[in-house]
């Protein structure tokens, strides 16, 4: 099937690629269906892209590529919708954000994903984690430009 | 709003399968069990605004605010996902 994308135009995905979000996300909850995308330019990046509303997407990475020693803690019941026994089974994936002119990631909130029931959901991580980890700061920019 | 005056370990429940106990009461903390059915997303309210907030501001984000990623520190050179 086709789907529309404000940043990718129309893209062609099959049924099997939609991962479900039964409650949604947290401002999110009218968005069920999801696609992941790859980023064509960055191979570390992917876009959770809503199926039913094209300006909504984010953009996600693993956080183990860049929280050294990343390991999710949460609450054994915010996993039981997923029908998953452990997160190894599962893909953790976390939101890019920006703040002024930093780049960041939302730890607090990962997504996890049974990719083989293709079922999502946004969870909170236990602990006291930001909803805004700085992963490249204006310093690092400038010095990029 | 409704409100309910409870003691220690009284409930109230909430439709027929959410049930809030009052475990523990010290000086202005108190301290809530809850049961609901694990469909239905339990937060602490100021967790999940600040979530909400993040996710508003991140579902905005576009390919260029991204494109400086690629320069961020890695715990990873070679491109593998896990």
């Amino acid at each position: 099937m086709e789907i529309q994308s404000t940043r990718f135009g129309t893209v062609e995905i099959a049924d099997d690629d939609v991962i479900r979000f039964a409650e949604g996300l947290p401002g999110f909850q009218e968005c069920h269906a999801w696609v992941l995308l790859a980023d064509g330019r960055n191979a570390t990046l992917a876009w959770l892209q809503s199926v039913d509303h094209a300006e909504v997407a984010f953009a996600v990475v693993s956080p183990s590529r860049y929280v050294a020693g990343y390991r999710l803690h949460v609450a054994r019941r915010e996993l039981e919708p997923l029908e998953i026994k452990d997160l190894h089974a599962a893909r953790v994936l976390v939101i890019l954000g920006k703040s002024g002119r930093s780049l960041t990631l939302n730890l607090k909130a990962p997504l996890v994903i049974n990719l083989d029931r293709r079922l999502g959901r946004q969870v909170i991580a236990n602990g006291d984690l930001p909803v805004q980890h700085e992963v490249l700061g204006p310093a690092a920019r400038k010095r990029i430009a | 709003m409704l409100v309910l005056s409870r003691q220690r370990d009284e409930s109230i429940i909430i439709g027929d399968n959410i049930v809030v106990t009052i475990v523990d009461i010290r000086g202005d903390k108190v301290r809530l069990g809850i049961e609901a059915p694990t469909e239905i997303p339990v937060h602490r309210r100021e967790v999940f605004e600040a979530i909400q907030r993040e996710n508003l501001q991140a579902s905005r984000m576009q390919p260029r605010d991204v494109s400086s990623l690629r320069h961020a520190p890695s715990t990873r050179h070679a491109p593998k996902d896990d």
